[in-house]
């Protein structure tokens, strides 16, 4: 048990990447977001008017920016970790225990942070002259349980997915991360072909609960993934 | 004395490659013990084996009677700093020495601190971007401050300055008598190193060639040299392990214990007879002679 | 420091021997401990052991409990004793083997050592 704790805490140890990293991509997002929306409104479009909703809404790109960041951090957390892990004298056991709390500790503190940036974008009007940067229709629009929740689950399967591709590179070089690939597309391909034919059907059906639950199995399989590539895994 | 690492007849396989071949080792608690041989030997994959990094294809490994692979206590008694280490992205020499400790028991700050201060360490560049004697010298530190009571150094002396490898020596017997450990240290200066073994292990091929008291090393071979036909005739019926020659002149390495005859009959046909040293006998069993035969601890032909 | 003709602990122990013999340890004082002549040639602490404690079978050296090695009354004594008979073997003998070699006779031999500083020049 303390050896993960101890895992925690190297995860930890570059307190920067953990905690301030995260905080200054969306930072630098935002800054972005809003010399687009000064551009729109140059161009004429009105803040509070339907249309500057409508289209600040639709702007995902915080989201785009923190993806890639996290899948990084996932990968990171693997790859160059793992044999310093073991160097120190963590178990595999212990090592990918450690790995997936530092995970879950880190969504949720990526979830609490967007979180009270929402509430606060919100009870001050969207920062008084109409900025939206987390009331977004990705992240909820506006809904804070469901923003903790899209972003604690989002969060958590970008680093889980990082982490399985370092995991299977750990294990197996650099073929690991390329059969992973291919599979994964393979069996997108298969569900697509198989959908397919009832795809309308099924966008109608649509409920967003779905997604939670595809993140929850992405994440399920991608931890069971790291553990089972890294279990046996040697240092070279 | 009890054995502090047991390995029993371990083989190491990677694919169709046979990096260990059925090897035998014992390393008795308090022990320096020098693992000696050539580049691609296995010296590396058999101290990662007993970290419990790797694990043998067949045969057992055992440290303080436990097997290492995934047991935290045992790994908690451990250090092994790969001569290749990695370290994760970004990393400079204080988060390694912040983290370090929470997996050693028995780590000591004030070794930890002088040695970097002595090593000259730098504090602010990346250890990605390290030399390798400044990498060496971390991993000095870890190993020494941890001060683990399995120590294993893999190549400590690559790109050292020769202030740093004394300093190194000075620690780690300074240290040592304060804090009895088991050491296990590979490496090609062996001329410097030699005198901290009290053991020394010769491996070549995957295979131990010599296991020895160091006392006795000089007693497994020696070495002729002088003239072609009369070190031919010295060395006829013998079995030599190493033999190199130029134009009327050899030298030969020859196993055994060269006795008083062997050396009247030397000094009379104008040859130089001594017992090899321990470079020498490094040397000699990692030349590619048909004829050597493994000797085992404590053999004197 | 030390060389590769004989075991270290042997080289240990003549070292420390020499040492005595030449007044640096009088007798009843302290000598370094066995880690603290590891530390200082850089030997193997198992190896400096066994060097101290030759001397310690040979009677020169003592342990008092919980202090550490002293030189024993009369070590030096005993060290020069052997160190002499030693000198008949190691530096007599050969000598005269020698001079029989190169057809020196007694009498020239006797003025060799009379007059060293001749022979310097």
């Amino acid at each position: 048990m303390s050896a993960v704790i101890s895992t925690i805490k190297l995860h930890l140890n570059q307190r920067r990447v953990t905690f301030i990293a995260p905080l200054s991509i969306a930072g630098t997002v935002a800054i972005i977001s809003v010399l687009i929306s000064l551009v729109f409104w140059r161009a004429g479009s009105q803040p509070g008017s339907a249309g500057w909703i409508q289209g600040s809404q639709s702007n995902p790109g915080i989201v785009y920016a923190l993806v890639g960041f996290l899948i990084y951090a996932g990968v990171a957390s693997v790859a160059t970790t793992f044999p310093f892990a073991l160097t120190l004298g963590a178990t595999r056991r212990a090592f990918i225990a450690g790995t997936l709390l530092w995970d879950a500790i880190t969504a949720a503190y990526i979830a609490i942070i967007f979180a009270v940036l929402n509430v606060i974008e919100l009870a001050t009007h969207h920062w008084g002259v109409g900025f939206y940067i987390f009331d977004i229709y990705v992240l909820g629009a506006g809904n804070t349980p469901r923003l903790l929740l899209i972003v604690f689950l989002g969060v958590l399967s970008a680093l889980t997915i990082g982490g399985v591709f370092a995991a299977a590179w750990v294990r197996f070089g650099i073929r690991g991360p390329q059969v992973i690939a291919v599979g994964v597309i393979f069996v997108l391909g298969i569900a697509a072909i198989a959908i397919v034919p009832d795809a309308a059907a099924i966008i109608a059906a649509f409920q967003l609960w779905w997604l939670a639950i595809a993140a929850g199995v992405v994440i399920m399989v991608s931890s069971i993934g790291m553990w089972l590539l890294v279990r046996r895994a040697i240092v070279r | 004395m009890t054995s502090t690492v047991d390995i029993h007849s371990m083989t190491r396989r990677f694919g169709r490659s046979t990096a260990i071949d059925d090897i035998s080792l014992t390393v008795a608690g308090g022990s320096i013990c020098g693992l000696l041989g050539r580049n691609g030997a296995g010296k590396t994959t058999i101290m990662s084996i007993i970290a419990g990094q790797d694990r043998p294809t067949s045969g057992s490994v055992e440290v303080f009677g436990e097997r290492p692979f995934e047991n935290e206590s045992i790994l908690s008694k451990i250090s092994f700093v790969r001569d290749n280490q990695r370290y994760p992205d970004n990393y400079r020499l204080h988060h390694v020495l912040r983290i370090a400790p929470d997996f050693a028991p028995e780590w000591s700050d004030d070794v930890a601190g002088e040695l970097a201060d002595e090593f000259r360490i730098p504090t602010q560049t990346p250890i990605k971007k390290f030399s390798r004697g400044q990498l060496s010298s971390v991993a000095i530190v870890l190993g020494l401050a941890s001060r683990a009571p399995v120590t294993l150094f893999d190549e400590p002396y690559l790109g050292l300055d020769v202030t740093a490898r004394v300093r190194f020596h000075d620690t780690l017997l300074r240290d040592y008598a304060i804090h009895p450990r088991t050491v296990l240290l590979s490496t090609h200066l062996i001329e410097e190193s030699e005198a901290l073994f009290d053991r020394v292990v010769i491996v070549d091929r995957g295979r131990i060639r010599v296991d020895s008291d160091s006392e006795h090393t000089g007693q497994l071979a020696f070495t002729l040299s002088g003239p072609s036909d009369a070190i031919d005739r010295l060395s006829a019926k013998r079995t030599i392990l190493h033999s190199r020659s130029v134009s009327g002149l050899k030298s030969v390495t020859i196993q055994g214990l060269a006795d008083a005859d062997t050396s009247a009959e030397a000094v009379r046909l104008g040859a130089r007879i001594a017992p090899a040293t321990l470079p020498e006998l490094v040397a000699a069993f990692g030349a590619d002679t048909p004829e050597t035969r493994d000797i085992k601890k404590g053999a004197v032909a | 420091m030390f060389t590769g003709e004989s075991p270290i602990f042997q080289q240990l122990a003549a070292k420390i021997a020499g040492d005595i013999v030449a007044g640096t340890y009088p007798e009843e004082t302290a000598v370094p401990s066995a880690s603290d002549f590891a530390v200082f040639y850089t030997i193997n602490p198992a190896t400096a052991s066994k060097g101290v404690n030759v001397l310690v079978e040979r009677g020169v050296l003592y342990k008092k409990r919980g202090i550490g090695m002293f030189v024993a009354t009369g070590a030096r004594e005993l060290l020069r004793d052997r160190r002499r008979e030693e000198f008949r073997t190691h530096y007599i003998q050969p000598l005269l083997r020698e001079a029989t070699v190169l057809e020196l006779g007694t009498a020239e031999l006797h003025q060799m050592i009379d007059q060293p500083e001749q022979d310097q020049a």
